[in-house]
């Protein structure tokens, strides 16, 4: 069963981490090399578990271009997600043996070292992957 | 001026001739040190495994030898890459194939290393052979009219695996350096088998020349150290004496091209004592035979830098006015990176601040935001 692992940030958090100067304090080069540290293991650990399917992260959210139609026509226009707090900002597909495990799994998320405005506020979501016609049936 | 020339290395060696490369974040398993004799063992079974998942196994005689057993057969590890980089595929086809063929990765470790779910790189795999197969190739050395096309093609192909695996610096991008060690493994058995070939020695010695500077390449925190801030020390001096020998063998043979250039940029670059001491009237010379051969923007901003620490910033900021109008490279944090350090060289502190900040916000790669953000701020001299 696959499972997907979701987590996100702010456009400040995005900020913080690129070292742009602004009103949040920025991330040091510890605190961003001691993330890094975190997630190579955290990966490395899925990949040699063989529960790692992929992981991706995303750009930061003001590269964001959504699609509308207008008059049956699909119009881009930048991303709405400026100011939101919640942006998808990376995720993980796991193959494992059961929610529970999936959920355990995101869990460790917790432990990723990060200033504490960032902590404070972080969340991941596990959400069950339908990968095929026939579990979308009753 | 520090920073620049170590970017602008990293930047030629990132981009190939046919465009930009993706670079995902990507783990490779450890693979450097496989061999033959692991190959055969673990065939057998692998082939099972793979068959499970609809992968074609592999016919007998596309096995290839490693690179330290002699001779006799030779010639089929020559024709099997000639094969795995024929130009009915594309270039990503290429890699995967060659990888798995030669380089003896399993499916699983190449989907890992371009980090692609592996039954995608399955996929890959066994369309690619397919696509071999119904074209009609024969196994055979290509005829000698479409030989030396062919071999760029081969080179090509192990040049862009080295680049996957050097390009990814540390943090949240990590160190493929398995990668490159398996692209200078290939590259070795290359030119082991063409002894006489100039751009076979070129690419291996570029290789040895370029990977030579690794270990000082990132500091304590996982950030890129600039050529002109590394500790010198800390580069690989085997590396760097094989790599010098391997030009210094091959350029006065004739006739030279690309990798031998870049390989003899590079050569002077480890030779040099410090940044201070780097023979930049040389470079400027060497680039300008590259211009010659090459229509590649990233080699026309890395000679522009040169020209800049020969003749002064304005000198390359001009060179650079150029390659503005060249949509290849425009929007490309590459170019406001350079157009930055200039303008910082030539005492215009606003002015660059402007352009790193351009550059930033050109790039979706986090370390190198921190890194011109870094630089801006520091222009700003309110932190």
């Amino acid at each position: 069963m696959k499972y997907m692992i979701l987590t996100y940030a702010s456009q400040r958090d995005y900020d913080g981490m690129a070292g742009k100067p602004a009103e949040e304090r920025v991330w040091s080069a510890e605190e961003f090399a001691a993330m890094g540290e975190f997630m190579e293991a955290f990966n490395k650990d899925l990949a040699d578990s063989g529960e790692l399917v992929e992981t991706r992260a995303l750009a930061a959210p003001v590269l964001t271009r959504r699609l509308r139609l207008q008059n049956g026509v699909p119009v881009a226009t930048d991303g709405p997600y400026a100011e939101a707090q919640e942006v998808l900002a990376g995720y993980w597909i796991v193959e494992c043996d059961s929610f529970d495990r999936a959920t355990e799994i995101a869990a460790r998320l917790a432990g990723c070292p990060a200033p504490e405005q960032v902590a404070a506020t972080a969340v991941a979501d596990v959400r069950p992957i339908a990968d095929s016609v026939a579990e979308l049936e009753p | 001026m520090p920073g620049t020339e170590e970017a602008l290395l990293a930047a030629a060696m990132q981009w190939p001739d046919d465009g930009v490369p993706e670079h995902p974040r990507g783990w490779l398993i450890t693979v450097a040190s496989r061999r033959l004799t692991d190959l055969l063992r673990g065939e057998q079974a692998r082939q099972r495994r793979e068959d499970t998942v609809a992968s074609r196994a592999l016919p007998e005689q596309w096995l290839a030898p490693a690179a330290d057993r002699p001779a006799s057969d030779a010639d089929d590890t020559l024709v099997l890459l000639f094969m795995c980089c024929h130009p009915v595929l594309s270039p990503a086809s290429q890699i995967a194939l060659t990888l798995r063929a030669v380089g003896g990765l399993t499916a699983a470790e190449i989907a890992r290393a371009f980090l692609v779910p592996e039954a995608t790189m399955t996929r890959r795999i066994s369309r690619a052979k397919q696509r071999i197969k119904d074209s009609g190739i024969p196994f055979a050395m290509p005829p000698g009219g479409e030989r030396s096309e062919r071999l760029a093609a081969v080179l090509h192909v192990l040049y862009l695996i080295f680049n996957e695996g050097y390009a990814s610096t540390s943090g949240p991008e990590l160190q493929r350096a398995e990668l490159s060690a398996e692209a200078i493994r290939l590259a070795r058995m290359v030119h082991r088998l063409l002894p006489d070939d100039g751009e076979a020695t070129g690419l291996l010695a570029l290789m040895l020349l370029t990977d030579a500077r690794r270990p000082a390449r990132t500091g304590p925190d996982g950030g890129l150290v600039p050529m002109a801030e590394q500790d010198r020390s800390r580069w690989n001096a085997d590396d760097i004496a094989e790599g010098v020998a391997l030009i210094t063998g091959a350029l006065p043979r004739g006739p030279t091209g690309p990798y031998q250039l870049q390989a003899a940029i590079a050569a002077v670059h480890d030779e040099a004592p410090s940044a201070e001491a780097t023979d930049w009237p040389q470079i400027v010379a060497l680039y300008e035979l590259l211009r010659r051969i090459s229509d590649n923007p990233v080699v026309a901003l890395n000679h522009a830098v040169a020209v800049a620490m020969v003749d002064g910033p304005h000198a390359g900021l001009e060179l650079l006015g150029a390659l503005q109008a060249d949509e290849r490279i425009a929007g490309d944090h590459r170019l406001h990176a350079v157009r930055a350090h200039l303008l910082e060289m030539a005492g215009d502190r606003a002015g660059a601040r402007d352009a790193y900040q351009a550059a930033a916000r050109c790039t979706t790669n986090l370390p190198q935001q921190r890194y011109l953000h870094a630089r801006a701020a520091r222009l700003t001299g309110d932190r």
